[in-house]
């Protein structure tokens, strides 16, 4: 049985042996690894843009969603040599949020997903979700978009979420900054900003705290920028500004995630989260369920990528500081705790 | 007063000495318990039997060398006192050699010799000897019931016993991939040479730290004072509001825009530089809606 599920395929010239292929990933809905793989190839064209050039961090789901998984950053030894790499050096090892000075420099060789035969190769290894570096190769320190994880704590409406998600849209709008949505693919919404990337990690996430420091300002009943899960007050949102920096990740666009029902991280338009915001569902994640492995190949051929802009339109920041001066001076005198 | 490990004798020809061997590292590694998450009791080490499922107390216990796969030789503590050589406390000069001779490699652990009061002239003549000579004793030395090969130095006014690594623990670089043949070109030489004579200054071991025992200490202390774990972030001035905050990136735009030079743009990143040019371009893009402002 598991001989037969072995299958050569031939991508783009490369020939690449899928193994294992009946293995059953999502127990719950049958879907196999072979799935996994014709999701990942059919999505590449629309996909693969926001990949490119960016180190990639696989999670890998060998014994499927209910079992053991991992983060693998360090690509596999056993690595064609033709998937192209990069090799970083991070000065902080495991740790992220304590910053041990003596801790060795040691050197990661990430994956970079150019092209098609590459997210082939890391789907047949079970990777399910594919999280990307906010900068590419050739500028790794400076990240190419900001980057707001809109998380519903409990109790969190889907209304509270989608107008919590307008508001940051509106107040980047403000300073002349366009935005990008898209689903998790969990409970929550990605906010991106497309950047020219000439500002470097410690300028970004500065510059996101402020965003997110306004919006709070503004909306201090519904979004919360306390960083432990018990201490969030219920019914609010998340503004989780802190996911910029050198090595920090975001789960890619099309990502499917491991979760029941195979759910895709899907951009959306802002019109789908201005009618997020006039639905009354309790909870938000039977609303982003819809987008799966199964509806999100025909959804995109229909409305292609939403995302397509993001890395043609490189925006500045100077210009929005200046133009937050004003914006944001109502924020800076209400009550900040 | 750190206590001696053991006191007793340099041996060489016909000279006795009499020492205390007293240690020199001082090691500064935390400990920590293990204890259960829920309910922090300690992590108890249960010694279980595979085959018959019970509790094994130290004195069922003896120790098996495995040399066939399920395959055991069974020694108890008579077999190894047995092979123990004599504890016989005392440092058995062998030869000297050059210090020089020996690799660095070699070198694992230092000991304090100290003089007894009968041996103190002896044991000052053996170190300006060897001062004088620039060699070094090469003993064997028993310490815990080890023989150790070890080098015997001048070391200010203290004679250092040096533990050494037999031949057989160094590993042989030899399965490396090692450059061995490679020539670098002249100039290159010149220029690694210059680098290196402007990186060279006295080394001064008090400079290195170990920041990493450091800034766990800081940790646990904090958090025995109940206070919040310092992190970077909140380590971090405290921005009280945006305006704040606002300043603090002026500023920081100013400053990198000054380390650039004046047109602003940054020349040590090449945004598009690398696989990011070879996107696939399915369908032709959209004019951007927002031109570039200039900076």
């Amino acid at each position: 049985m598991s001989r037969a599920a072995a299958q050569t395929v031939d991508v783009d010239g490369r020939t690449l042996t899928l193994s294992n292929r009946d293995k059953v990933l999502w127990p719950q809905d049958g879907y196999t690894k072979a799935d996994l793989v014709a999701y990942y190839r059919t999505v590449a064209p629309y996909m693969l843009p926001h990949l490119a050039a960016r180190p990639l961090t696989l999670q890998r789901y060998p014994d499927g969603i209910g079992g053991q998984s991992f983060f693998e950053k360090n690509a596999p030894r056993f690595l064609p040599a033709w998937v192209p790499t990069v090799t970083v050096t991070s000065e902080f090892g495991r740790h992220e949020t304590v910053r041990f000075a003596s801790a060795a420099p040691r050197t990661v060789r990430f994956i970079l997903c150019n092209d098609e035969a590459t997210l082939v190769y890391v789907a047949n290894l079970a990777a399910i979700v594919l999280h990307v570096w906010t900068s590419r190769d050739g500028s790794l320190d400076v990240p190419d978009f900001l980057f707001f994880d809109l998380d519903p704590h409990d109790g969190c409406t889907l209304a509270t979420l989608g107008k919590v998600a307008l508001a940051l849209r509106d107040a980047l709008t403000e300073i002349g900054l366009r935005a990008l949505v898209k689903s998790s693919g969990g409970s929550g919404l990605h906010v991106i900003v497309p950047l020219a990337p000439e500002y470097d990690y410690d300028f970004c996430k500065g510059f996101a705290e402020l965003v997110a420091r306004a919006l709070h300002a503004r909306l201090p009943d519904r979004t919360t920028l306390q960083r432990m899960p018990a201490r969030r007050p219920l019914g609010t949102v998340y503004l989780d500004y802190v996911q910029v920096g050198r090595g920090k990740t975001m789960v890619a666009p099309y990502s499917v995630r491991a979760r029941d029902g195979a759910p895709v991280s899907m951009p959306l338009e802002w019109s789908e989260v201005e009618a997020m915001a006039r639905k009354r569902a309790a909870g938000t994640e039977g609303e982003f369920g819809r987008f799966s492995v199964k509806n999100v190949p025909p959804l995109l051929r229909k409305r292609g990528d939403l995302w397509s802009e993001a890395g043609q339109d490189g925006q500045r920041l100077e210009p929005a500081l200046a133009l937050a001066r004003t914006a944001f001076a109502a924020a800076s005198n209400a009550a900040e705790r | 007063m750190a206590h001696a490990i053991w006191t007793g004798a340099i041996n060489f020809g016909l000279v006795t000495i009499p020492v205390r061997l007293q240690t020199a590292i001082r090691t500064n590694d935390l400990r920590f318990n293990f204890l259960h998450k829920a309910d922090e009791g300690r992590i108890n080490n249960v010694r279980r039997c595979s085959v018959d499922g019970q509790d094994v107390s130290y004195d069922e216990i003896v120790r098996g060398y495995e040399y066939e796969k399920g395959q055991y030789v069974i020694l108890d503590d008579e077999d190894f006192k047995r092979v123990n050589p004599e504890a016989t406390q005392s440092v058995d000069i062998v030869q000297f050699v050059e210090l020089g001779e020996i690799d660095p490699m070699y070198f694992d652990k230092p000991y304090y010799l100290e003089p007894e009061k009968r041996g103190r002239h002896a044991y000052a003549l053996l170190r300006e000897a060897l001062r004088t000579s620039g060699k070094v004793g090469i003993a064997k030395v028993v310490i815990r019931s080890r023989e150790h090969i070890a080098a015997l130095k001048p070391n200010g006014d203290a004679l250092v016993l040096e533990l050494m690594h037999y031949a057989d623990e160094i590993v042989d670089a030899a399965h490396l991939e090692l450059p061995a043949s490679e020539k670098p070109a002249e100039n290159e030489m010149k220029v690694a040479q210059m680098l290196i004579d402007t990186m060279t200054e006295a080394f001064d071991p008090t400079q290195f730290r170990d920041t990493y025992r450091e800034e766990l200490l800081a940790m646990i202390e904090a958090r025995a004072a109940g206070k919040e774990v310092p992190s970077p972030e909140v380590a971090a001035p405290r921005r009280d509001n945006v305006v704040n905050l606002m300043d603090v990136l002026q500023k920081s735009l100013e400053q990198s825009r000054q380390s650039r030079g004046p047109d602003g743009a940054a020349t040590s990143y090449d945004a598009k530089s690398g696989a990011a040019r070879e996107r696939p371009d399915e369908k032709p893009k959209k004019q951007s809606r927002r031109k570039k402002s200039a900076a």
